[in-house]
């Protein structure tokens, strides 16, 4: 089990990539997951070599939580060939399923019932179960409910993270969705769905362990609503639409921030480690921004390759 | 008099089917409604019953054959005797029921 | 009328069905996923005794849920196993396009060749009495999508054929069954014989004018060349069955010869398969002038009214009157 210093310097280290990536807006929008760090770190710990890891286009955090090489993330983002899609996924698409991470998809909702036929597979090869991270946007699809009634039916070994933010880009969440809390989306289907604090990162972390378990143990899918906030705009080419106040009250709930102060206050940080692992994480970042600088564009004669 | 025993029809959609099991063998006779013949379309089984009494003489397409519609599929006759043409298809139709399952 | 010592005579679902089984005999990864597929055997019973001889785990019975057939097919085709997902009406395959499409169709590229997915979706396409929403052939659409393989077999042992080269492609293929073909037999050859993608078959030869089918249409093609045939017309027929890949050298090498082109589909005629194939010709064709003319469904929805279904579709009378005025 990852060690309360291993989540907070998981989520320093996502923190400092996208904070690095920011002052890049040469390769169009990025889709930040500044604010919402905790809940990828805290799915991820909950997995294992033989699980597969999916998310929405969202997904910069938990591919690097994942631990696929974030030089190769930062490539991927800058168009890079060295990049895990070799330059051609970009923004939404990271994957590299040999780390476990089988990738993003950015149509909102439309990884997940690609997610159960992964969780299929696994249970076919009868090892690992699959995870799928999607925002609160997607509980307006019809896909969810497919997913949904399909994982219970054939008890697949599916986690349904719902990164729940509580906005699609600027609609908020009360005029978009009917149901509160969105774990009770899984009732109907009688999967077994946990509400947490998505900012609380050792939360999410045990409630993904606990549902991980369950599902391990062959009981079926599980559904995991972390209560999330973004502190960036939906992508960094979007308007911001909430007001100063609003923001700053999200900012006031900081996962990293609050983790850090929770180790101190159970004594187990002090501000010297605390800064030390910031400027890792930060030394990290940058050599990762290095690398995909260093690395070079595809070649446009490449364009049809791999297309079939 | 000897007569042909030919593929039923209409059926919907079917312009050839397939033989699936002979209720009688060549030689024995049968009443009328005896199933004489079970025929398989591509979703169906068609049972050929006899309207009138008669003996199977010979068996044209056997179990696994293929036949058209209104081809034949055997000669039947009122008695054992009758010498068989060489072919069967100047030979008038026997009456037949038939159902579509 | 027995077939000869060298093949079997079988009707077009029991080509599938056998395909299907030698496949899942040859690939334990294999898994059918469909509504109806398991006891019930298939829509058309072509899938009868899967169930039987592979069990639950890989001839799946799915919820009525296109888009989760798909995408779950999608998925586990991505992550280690091979899929078939059947679509009992191609109707319904629209409720499955975002997998499909925005996925399979692009999974290998977006990923870097990281994953595959060996997918056959296979959709019952074409009218028979079922109305606006149950008698579509919408192949056309597809056959713009890059990563995508689209067949459409006329005969059984193409349906075979194909199914199988369909069964052990890396990438996703879309398989047009069509439901005026299950009535039909067919000869299949003793060994096993597979059709390669993007080559089409000409199955009736002839001098005066190329008429470009596939599916249903080829045995429309077919009839009205033997109406014309009487009037002292040769028509060349050419069986497409690869609609992406096409195979432009059969059809320019035939126009090459006849100079004149009709195309036939049970589709719309606007962006569809005889436009595609019109324009591939002409580019090859390089100004060498031929004349050309359409044959499609008129653009209006599919009646199950038989009088209006029937006035809709294309049929050997229309298409032999597009051949007379085209060569008039």
């Amino acid at each position: 089990m990852m060690t309360a210093g291993a989540l907070l310097r998981a989520m320093q280290r996502i923190r400092a990539f996208e904070e690095a990536l920011a002052g890049r807006p040469d390769h169009g929008f990025q889709l930040f997951s500044m604010g919402q760090e905790a809940v990828a770190v805290g799915v991820a710990a909950a997995l294992g070599a033989d699980d597969q890891l999916l998310t929405s286009g969202r997904s910069i955090a938990a591919a690097l939580a994942r631990g696929v090489d974030a030089g190769a993330i930062m490539a991927e983002l800058l168009g890079k060939e060295a990049g895990t899609n070799r330059g051609r996924g970009g923004r939404g698409h990271l994957a590299q399923p040999a780390a476990g991470f089988f990738g993003a998809h950015a149509v909102v909702g439309g990884n997940l019932t690609i997610a159960a036929g992964v969780a299929l597979a696994l249970a076919t090869r009868g090892r690992g179960i699959a995870a799928c991270m999607f925002g609160d946007g997607a509980c307006g699809a019809g896909a969810l409910h497919e997913t949904l009634n399909v994982a219970a039916v054939w008890r697949l070994p599916l986690l349904l993270v719902c990164d729940n933010n509580g906005y699609s880009i600027s609609t908020p969440q009360a005029m978009a969705l009917a149901p509160q809390p969105l774990a009770a989306l899984a009732q109907p289907f009688r999967i077994p769905a946990v509400t947490v604090d998505g900012m609380d990162v050792e939360a999410v972390r045990e409630a993904a362990v606990a549902l991980a378990a369950r599902i391990r143990n062959g009981e079926g899918p599980a559904f995991l609503e972390c209560r999330s906030a973004r502190f960036a705009t939906h992508s960094t080419s979007t308007r911001e639409t909430r007001a100063a106040d609003e923001l700053a009250a999200d900012r006031a709930r900081d996962p990293i921030v609050a983790q850090a102060r929770r180790m101190q206050a159970r004594g187990e940080l002090d501000a010297a480690r605390l800064a030390a692992w910031d400027e890792e994480a930060r030394v990290a970042a940058v050599a990762a921004l290095a690398f995909a600088d260093a690395a070079a564009y595809p070649a446009s004669g490449s364009v049809l390759e791999d297309v079939q | 008099m000897l007569y042909q025993l030919a593929v039923p029809g209409p059926i919907d959609d079917v312009e050839e089917l397939r033989v699936l099991e002979w209720h009688v063998a060549p030689g024995q006779s049968f009443a009328a409604g005896d199933l004489v013949v079970e025929l398989e379309t591509h979703k169906a089984v068609v049972e050929v019953r006899a309207a009138r009494a008669g003996i199977l003489r010979s068996v044209l397409a056997p179990a696994g054959d293929w036949q058209r519609l209104g081809r034949p599929l055997a000669i039947v006759g009122d008695d054992s005797d009758e010498p068989l043409p060489a072919q069967a298809d100047d030979l008038a139709a026997m009456l037949v029921e038939f159902e579509v399952t | 009328m027995s077939g000869s010592a060298a093949a079997t005579r079988v009707y077009f679902r029991e080509a599938i069905a056998r395909a299907l089984s030698e496949e899942m005999a040859r690939d334990p990864a294999l898994v059918l996923f469909g509504q109806d597929i398991g006891r019930f055997g298939g829509a058309y019973r072509e899938f009868t005794g899967l169930f039987e001889r592979y069990g639950a785990q890989r001839v799946r019975d799915t919820p009525v849920a296109e888009a989760a057939m798909i995408g779950v097919g999608v998925g586990a085709a991505a992550a280690g196993l091979r899929a078939l997902v059947s679509i009992t009406y191609m109707d319904f395959l629209m409720l499955g396009l975002d997998p499909l499409v925005n996925y399979a169709a692009k999974a290998r590229y977006k990923t870097g060749g990281q994953l595959r997915v060996p997918l056959v979706v296979k959709a019952t396409a074409g009218a028979r009495g079922q109305g606006v929403a149950h008698s579509q052939c919408i192949e056309a659409w597809l056959m713009s999508v890059p990563g995508l393989v689209v067949v459409a077999p006329a005969t059984a042992a193409d349906a075979y054929g194909l199914l199988k080269s369909a069964l052990r492609h890396d990438g996703p293929v879309l398989f047009v069954d069509h439901k005026r073909l299950y009535p039909t037999a067919g000869e299949l050859p003793a060994e096993e014989t597979l059709v390669p993608f993007g080559r089409a078959r000409i199955a009736r030869g002839g001098s005066d004018v190329t008429i470009a089918a596939h599916a249903y249409t080829v045995r429309v093609a077919l009839a009205a060349a033997e109406e014309l045939a009487r009037e002292g017309v040769d028509c060349e027929v050419i069986d497409l069955r690869s609609l992406a890949p096409l195979d432009v050298d059969t059809l320019v090498m035939s126009v090459a010869r006849t100079g004149a082109l009709v195309t036939v589909e049970e589709g719309q005629a606007t962006c569809g398969v005889g436009v595609e194939v019109a324009a591939r010709v002409r580019e090859a064709r390089d100004g060498e002038p031929f004349r050309v003319a359409r044959v499609a469904a008129l653009p209006a929805p599919v009646s199950s009214n038989p009088v209006l279904e029937a006035a809709c579709l294309p049929d050997a009378a229309r298409v032999g009157a597009a051949v007379r005025a085209l060569l008039s």
